[in-house]
């Protein structure tokens, strides 16, 4: 679907209304989006998939997700959620995920940062290496 | 001894393998050889990106949540949902002396078949012109070895002159016809030990050309020897248009390396017209707004940064050069056309070819009056000033007296003369191709027909003439024209010698 310049430029203004402090609000969100589906105003539809697409960027900008090969001990993960918390500010939802395949380490993506660390991922970069 | 050793496994302990910091992006949207990727929030303009499996792109468009980008290679294996990242490197090409005798792609990758290719350096593809401190104006000569050009639109090394025309007018000949004679004067210089000269490479760059073309074009340049001392850069009609818009720019780094290391180029892009509609391509599927017959706004900033890369520098930065020779193709003679003004107002003069010269057997099709070059008279040698300096006039002259001559019979002896000598100043400018003519001869050949040594011979014959002359001058008097080609000027002594020597020639002639 082409959303229409118009519509982007009203659905970044909704969003913007619905920051609290810089953090997106959910409740308000939703509430926001309700009205909008109440009152459709014109090319609503694209205002909302606009707004759907913005809130999804903004959602995993401020996700962090964590894989690692084993369970990770409780002491462990608090002090990586206390040292992401640092360097991403508040807001941030942490998340963590066993993931066997990476044979050992930790892989943690913020929104497009990757910090891989692990096993498996230094192997592919050894055979990229060697392949070239 | 052992306290050093310590202190290398203690510091190999206290290394820590820090995970490096990776931005990543999802490929949203794939095809025409151009991807949207959301994410990649730290990618920079211009930066390589990562596609995995050996496909790399080139990220062109920042736009607020995702980056457009063209992919260099092969796309189809690209998939939607797939993981991009960036290497923070800009995109490189290999370049050095290794390349030359080779045919690579855009990318410098060899496509001939003769193995890789042996460079140590790389150097990026899009980089900033030298600026005004380090540049000095152009004053060596580029001998074509085409008589027309040498004699009235001389090229100096670190010139950018336009070769203009439209289809099969001769101007791929014409750059062809000017790689073949550097080959000769380099390996003339290399037999005589000349340290005095400064070989001329040559660049190669054929965009958007039929492939048959191309493999003639290489077979002409090995026959010939030109090979050695010239790199092929080709991206042909069917490699994709992001090819096709970086293959330029490639040959430029390539030439720009020799000029940097002191050592002089001469870049051939043929042509820009197709280089300027392979642009246009990639920018409407990016989607950037486009302005006059299509073509993006910047399109004129693309030649200008490409051809503004063609420099002379001053001895302090090595004195090397880099000239270019850009090519444009014309519809129908138009050049008011968008794309010929941006490049002729670019360039520092232009060579015209025109269709109507080229079918009366004026060949190279060479117009006088349209074609000029700004600042290639400053590099001519002294023994071409003398003997040229005044064609241009008389040729143009004759182009006028000629149309005026049609329609009374009655000429005064003056006019006549005028006429007669013009006549056969165009025959003397007729040149085989692939066939140049060293400077010396062409001075030779000029200050005989300035001095009427070619006024009794039949317009018909001065071809022969002049061929026979040659012939003459290269085998009986090639002392002589070792020294005109040595002092690069016609002194007295040398022009009553020169005089006695084509006297001698016309009381052979038959």
């Amino acid at each position: 679907m082409k959303i229409p310049k118009q519509a982007k430029r009203k659905a970044k203004a909704l969003f913007r209304e619905v920051l609290v402090d810089g953090v997106l609000d959910e409740n308000r969100l939703l509430r926001a989006v309700q009205l909008i589906v109440q009152e459709k105003p014109r090319g609503y539809l694209a205002i909302l998939s606009y707004l759907r697409h913005i809130a999804k960027l903004d959602q995993e900008r401020r996700t962090a997700r964590i894989e690692s090969a084993i369970p990770l001990e409780p002491p462990a993960e608090a002090s990586l959620k206390d040292k992401l918390a640092r360097r991403y500010g508040r807001g941030l939802h942490i998340s963590f995920h066993v993931n066997p395949a990476l044979l050992g380490g930790l892989r943690i993506r913020v929104g497009s940062d990757v910090y891989d660390g692990t096993v498996s991922g230094r192997l592919k970069q050894l055979e990229e290496n060697l392949s070239q | 001894m052992t306290n050093v050793l310590e202190t290398i496994e203690a510091q190999i302990a206290g290394v820590k393998a820090s995970p490096a910091k990776q931005n990543v992006g999802t490929v949203r949207e794939i095809g025409d050889g151009v991807a949207k990727i959301e994410g990649l929030t730290d990618a920079m303009l211009n930066e390589m990106l990562d596609f995995g499996n050996n496909v790399t792109g080139l990220a062109l468009n920042l736009e607020e949540t995702e980056v457009g980008a063209i992919i260099l290679g092969d796309y189809t294996s690209v998939k939607e949902g797939q993981e991009v990242r960036t290497t923070g490197k800009l995109l490189q090409v290999p370049v050095g002396k290794g390349l030359l005798g080779r045919v690579v792609n855009s990318l410098g990758q060899p496509i001939d078949g003769k193995g890789p290719i042996a460079s140590e350096t790389s150097y990026p593809v899009e980089k900033i012109a030298p600026g005004i401190i380090k540049r000095k104006s152009v004053s060596q000569p580029v001998q074509t070895g085409i008589m027309s050009i040498d004699a009235m639109i001389p090229i100096g090394r670190g010139q950018r002159e336009l070769i203009i025309g439209d289809r099969s007018t001769g101007k791929t000949t014409i750059c062809i016809d000017t790689i073949i004679n550097q080959a000769r004067l380099n390996k003339d210089a290399e037999t005589k030990g000349d340290k005095g000269y400064r070989p001329l490479y040559s660049i190669y760059v054929a965009v958007g050309q039929k492939q048959s073309n191309v493999a003639n074009t290489i077979r002409v340049l090995e026959e010939n020897g030109a090979m050695p001392y010239t790199i092929v850069v080709v991206a042909a009609a069917s490699d994709s248009a992001t090819n096709q818009y970086l293959a330029p720019f490639a040959g430029c780094a390539m030439g720009e390396w020799f000029m940097d290391n002191a050592m002089d180029a001469l870049i051939i892009f043929d042509d820009l017209s197709k280089h300027a509609v392979a642009y246009r391509q990639v920018s409407l599927i990016l989607k950037r707004p486009s302005g006059r017959e299509a073509y993006p706004g910047d399109v004129f900033y693309l030649h200008s940064r490409l051809l503004e890369r063609a420099a002379r520098l001053g001895e302090k930065y090595g004195n090397g050069s880099l000239t270019a020779l850009p090519i444009i193709e014309t519809q129908l003679g138009d050049v008011s056309a968008y794309i010929p003004t941006n490049v002729i107002s670019i360039t520092d003069g232009q060579i015209y070819l025109e269709t109507d010269l080229f079918y009366q057997g004026v060949r190279p099709a060479i117009s006088v009056g349209l074609s000029v070059s700004r600042v290639g008279s400053a590099a001519q040698i002294k023994a071409m000033k003398q003997v040229a300096g005044r064609i241009k006039g008389d040729l143009a002259q004759f182009r006028e007296l000629a149309a005026f001559a049609q329609f009374g019979s009655d000429l005064d002896a003056a006019t006549q003369a005028k006429i007669e000598r013009g006549k056969r100043i165009v025959e003397i400018f007729k040149q085989q191709q692939y066939n140049p003519i060293p400077v010396e001869l062409q001075a030779a050949v000029l200050w005989a027909a300035q001095n009427g040594y070619f006024d009794d011979v039949p317009a018909d014959r001065v071809k022969d003439a002049q061929a026979k002359m040659g012939d003459y001058l290269t085998s009986r008097k090639a002392d002589l024209m070792g020294r005109i080609a040595k002092e690069k000027a016609l002194n007295d002594a040398l022009t009553s010698e020169l005089k006695a020597a084509v006297s001698e020639f016309k009381a052979t002639y038959k």
